[in-house]
């Protein structure tokens, strides 16, 4: 299947949003308007963007601790997610749980989660609704390579196998978990794991927009029309730390140099121009963004913090 | 007026509220087919409702409540069965930093129809596994409601209300009482959350007991009233999570005296909770500082003579109440 032109360019756009949305994070994290921690996500925006905008209108999605390009993927609004993210009242929760845990029930997101593993019987109850409702949707559940060792994803591979839930199992494979390398953690790969409960997986560039775009068009067509498990395993690197201030000694510079080469972007780019795509369109999209990030930035600075009220008293 | 059976009345609650909604699903081990519920609760619903709202699942209790969350998220109102309250364990996550959070996490995007029934309490000779009543725990966690039904017809009013709380509710069930009977009404009834009812009525000395211990307080009331002339006042919360505080209070006032009776462990237990919140709002009314009986702090031994020794039964309470009271 060939991408179109245009979608060409939104795959580009989106993926800009998500790199420059997350350096203004960075920025904020840096200067102290951030509180608490916050999980970037640069160097993986082929990962979220090329999964995500594969769904459909109708289909849903669990995005994880580093979920913030997932969530502006799947049509979640810069200005209200960054809001969120500083604990402003006109965040997408009210200001009231930042980066880590953010819903957008409009854009069909149930939730980014603080708990790794804790999204997949929670996508096994979203399968589940899915098929008693009798729509034609499915659930995204995003998870990372450590991720892939707690006991719930088993669990929910062997009954999302077993009653043929449509569940996209997305796997963002950046080798570390926190400071401990993938190998480290697992006997075998992620994708086998999966294969073990017969689920229909693939292995992809995840650095690769294309591909991993045009795979997931695939799998996300399969898991609809045949109601059944898929999962796809997006190999890429997490260029910042675990979190945006962590610099620990677990990886080589030159490591980190060299998967910057396969930068997502900046490789698409070249293709792009490659593919008739003109320096002009492609500088008319980054402007685009510089002025939806710096909007998004005043939005939220702008905004006050929530005042306490009895309301949240549970 | 019928007379039915505790397991029944819930069975009942569960069958009027899938027949109105469709939306409404029930989930756990052996719910369906197998065992057809481990207590007889849902036995016989699977060939009403079929395996896509009576949902058995392999032994795999964090699915089970991930189960319910999802479905909560999209709209429906799962009842989500663990086969014993103590299995809670496996799967505490979705409790402690799910089900409770997502209404205030979501910036009340959310507001969940969820319902997690949970069996526990003393059989007989259940050991440390499978015994255990684990209310405060739960109680100690914001967004959860919960219930205690006591009896029968408490039992069913207070799950009908549970399916559609728009609210996370933890239902405790007791094992002693799914065999109890009691009076259920012809017609369809509910009972709302924060609404405790006098038991009976006493002047001597009010027990606040839950679940259970209801059963223990009335024989304890029972035996005062003949061998001592003692009128003992029962107070049934029926909810835990919200208290009906004004309920204890009119009857302390009448009282000056006050018990509170549970079956969990007596250390940081629903008593405590209730003794310090009576403390704070009656304090002035009280003759004698709140008294609390529960089970004594241990794992629950199976062996019969520990396992007595351990749980409140009708003499420990009684010796209890006239050595504190001085009655």
């Amino acid at each position: 299947m060939k991408i179109s032109k245009e979608k060409l360019l939104e795959l580009f756009e989106k993926m800009v949003l998500i790199r420059q949305f997350e350096r203004k994070v960075y920025e904020f994290a840096t200067t102290g308007v951030v509180r608490g921690s916050v999980h970037l996500c640069i160097g993986e925006e082929a990962a979220a963007a090329g999964t995500v905008m594969s769904m459909g209108k109708d289909d849903y999605l669990l995005p994880t601790h580093r979920g913030h390009g997932q969530g502006l993927a799947g049509g979640t609004e810069s200005k209200r997610l960054l809001a969120e993210i500083i604990g402003r009242e006109s965040g997408l929760c009210k200001g009231r749980v930042g980066s880590m845990h953010f819903f957008d029930k409009e854009n069909n997101n149930l939730g980014a989660q603080g708990i790794l593993g804790a999204q997949f019987p929670i996508a096994l109850g979203v399968g589940k609704a899915i098929r008693n409702k009798k729509m034609r949707s499915c659930v995204l559940c995003f998870f990372g390579d450590g991720t892939s060792n707690q006991g719930t994803f088993y669990e929910s591979l062997n009954i999302a196998a077993l009653w043929d839930l449509p569940i996209f199992f997305v796997c963002v494979n950046n080798l570390y978990g926190m400071g401990t390398h993938y190998s480290r953690t697992s006997k075998v790969n992620i994708s086998k794991k999966a294969e073990l409960f017969g689920i229909s997986t693939k292995v992809v560039d995840g650095n690769n927009i294309e591909d991993v775009y045009l795979n997931s068009l695939e799998l996300i067509d399969y898991v609809k029309k045949n109601s059944k498990p898929a999962l796809i395993e997006c190999k890429t690197y997490r260029w910042m730390g675990h979190s945006a201030f962590e610099s620990r000694p677990y990886r080589t510079k030159e490591e980190i140099a060299r998967w910057k080469e396969s930068d997502p972007i900046k490789n698409f780019k070249v293709r792009l121009l490659d593919n008739k795509i003109t320096k002009e369109e492609i500088e008319e999209r980054e402007n685009k963004v510089n002025e939806i990030i710096a909007e998004a930035a005043e939005f939220a600075l702008k905004s006050d913090y929530p005042e306490f009220d009895d309301s949240i008293i549970q | 007026m019928r007379i039915i059976k505790y397991s029944d009345a819930l069975r009942e609650a569960l069958r009027e509220e899938m027949t109105k909604d469709e939306n409404v699903i029930l989930i756990g081990e052996e719910v369906g087919q197998g065992y057809r519920g481990c207590f007889g609760v849902s036995t016989g619903l699977y060939e009403e409702f079929g395996p896509d709202r009576i949902i058995d699942t392999p032994i795999s209790e964090n699915s089970i409540m991930g189960l319910g969350i999802g479905a909560a998220l999209m709209g429906m109102k799962p009842i989500v069965e663990i086969m014993f309250s103590d299995f809670v364990a496996v799967c505490f996550d979705g409790v402690l930093n799910q089900v409770s959070k997502i209404k205030f996490m979501s910036g009340d995007q959310f507001n969940l129809n969820f319902v997690l029934r949970l069996p526990g309490g003393v059989g007989n000779g259940t050991g440390p596994h499978h015994s255990q009543c684990l209310e405060s725990i739960f109680m100690s966690i914001p967004g959860l409601d919960i219930a205690v039904p006591s009896n029968a017809y408490d039992a069913k009013g207070l799950l009908k209300t549970s399916i559609n709380h728009g609210n996370p509710v933890v239902f405790f069930e007791h094992k002693k009482l799914y065999k109890t009977e009691g009076n259920i009404p012809e017609k369809e009834y509910a009972i709302p959350f924060g609404r405790g009812i006098v038991v009976r009525k006493g002047k001597d000395l009010t027990i606040v007991a839950i679940s259970y211990m209801v059963k223990i307080a009335e024989e304890v009331a029972d035996e005062m009233k003949e061998s001592l002339g003692v009128e003992i006042e029962i107070i049934d919360p029926r909810t835990l999570v919200p208290l009906d505080i004004e309920i204890i209070g009119d009857s302390v006032k009448k009282t000056s005296r006050l018990l509170v009776l549970e079956e969990g462990n007596e250390r940081s237990g629903v008593a405590a909770e209730i003794s310090y919140r009576v403390n704070e709002k009656f304090s002035d009314y009280l003759d004698y500082p709140i008294k609390r009986i529960g089970s004594k702090n241990s794992p629950i031994p199976m062996t019969p003579k520990l396992e007595k020794a351990i749980i409140p039964n009708k003499d420990s309470v009684i010796s209890e109440i006239r050595k504190y009271f001085e009655i």
